[in-house]
């Protein structure tokens, strides 16, 4: 009879199975609804690799803005050009010419200003400003042609082409 | 569901990379080092790089009193650069058109407009090419081609036409009397 409870749980039990059901009834098998292990899973590779990518385009363009800033002022090169009639100071000018080696010439001036300097700054502030000069004398150089064509272009008198009315 | 993963990374990173030459195509600054072959060709050869930083260190050697680079300093209040490139030849023919090209698809890009363009065949021929941010002059590019000379200026910021126009009679160039013709038109 005993052995019927094991078999088909008729009877009565042995206080030892007992004890062992209740025991182990705690691990029972509950019904529930299914969990997918997805949705308790994050995936973060999608993230990772954006931040990765964005970190590296930041890496790049910081690598271009230096390389940018640093070659661009290390070139003063310029021509000889007619000395300007009103500007009394020498300028300090280098030549690149097939026959001729660099040349330049470097005068300090502007005492006041030049304190606030200190000397490698104030010949590369000078260098600079001699550049700006020929640089502008040049852009003004061009653009006064087109003054003096438009001015040649233009009709002497407005009038010239209108007919008397009436 | 691996392509678009793999979308989901190419994308932004394409986008990233391509960040960069947009921000640049924007800017008024023109790269003009594609005709940095030509200086072995040129008998003589200008190039001037005046970036914001010299620019800034330069106008603090312009005077006040001086008129001339009163004019000088006024103008180049706000300027982020200057850039020039002259080459002058011996011979004809020494640069190409596609030399010139480099520089007119640049200045052919958005925002651009050409304001100026003057042919002579004595005198050599003059384009010049404007750069609007909104309303505002953001920079300026003249190309100058004859013979034998080539010559690209590039203004990076704000110029103001006017008082570059005040500098003809300064520096060197004949006084074209631009402000003067304006009077008498006036009157």
């Amino acid at each position: 009879m005993k052995d019927d409870y094991l078999w088909d749980k008729t009877g009565q039990p042995e206080p030892e199975i007992q004890k062992l059901e209740e025991i182990l009834g705690t691990l029972r098998y509950q019904p529930k609804p299914l969990e997918l292990p997805v949705s308790r899973r994050r995936n973060y590779l999608p993230l990772l690799a954006i931040a990765a990518s964005l970190l590296l385009a930041l890496v790049a363009g910081a690598v271009w803005l230096r390389s940018r800033n640093q070659s661009v002022p290390q070139r003063h090169e310029a021509q000889v050009v007619p000395p300007a009639p009103k500007i009394d100071e020498p300028e300090p000018e280098t030549i690149r010419d097939k026959s001729k080696t660099a040349i330049a010439v470097v005068k300090p001036r502007h005492k006041s200003v030049s304190s606030a300097f200190s000397k490698r700054e104030r010949e590369e502030a000078l260098v600079a400003k001699e550049q700006l000069m020929l640089a502008l004398r040049l852009t003004t150089e061009k653009l006064s042609l087109i003054h003096r064509k438009t001015l040649n272009t233009t009709p002497a008198s407005p009038i010239k082409n209108q007919h008397r009315v009436g | 569901m691996k392509t678009l993963f793999r979308m989901k990374i190419t994308m932004p990173l394409i986008l990233l990379i391509a960040l960069p030459i947009v921000v640049q195509a924007q800017d008024a600054h023109l790269q003009l080092s594609s005709l940095d072959h030509l200086a072995g060709k040129a008998n003589q050869t200008v190039d001037v790089n005046v970036d914001e930083r010299l620019m800034k260190a330069a106008a603090k050697l312009l005077s006040d009193k001086d008129a001339d680079e009163r004019g000088v300093k006024q103008l180049v209040e706000g300027l982020k650069g200057i850039y020039v490139k002259s080459f002058e030849f011996d011979n004809a023919g020494e640069y190409t058109t596609a030399d010139l090209e480099t520089i007119r698809t640049q200045v052919r890009g958005p925002g651009w407009t050409r304001l100026v363009n003057v042919t002579s065949k004595k005198e050599g021929n003059v384009e010049v090419y404007l750069l609007f941010n909104a309303e505002q002059v953001g920079g300026l590019a003249v190309l100058y081609t004859e013979e034998k000379e080539l010559t690209v200026v590039n203004i990076v910021g704000p110029v103001d036409l006017d008082k570059l126009a005040k500098l003809e009679g300064q520096l060197g160039v004949p006084d074209l009397e631009i402000e003067k013709t304006k009077k008498n038109n006036e009157k």
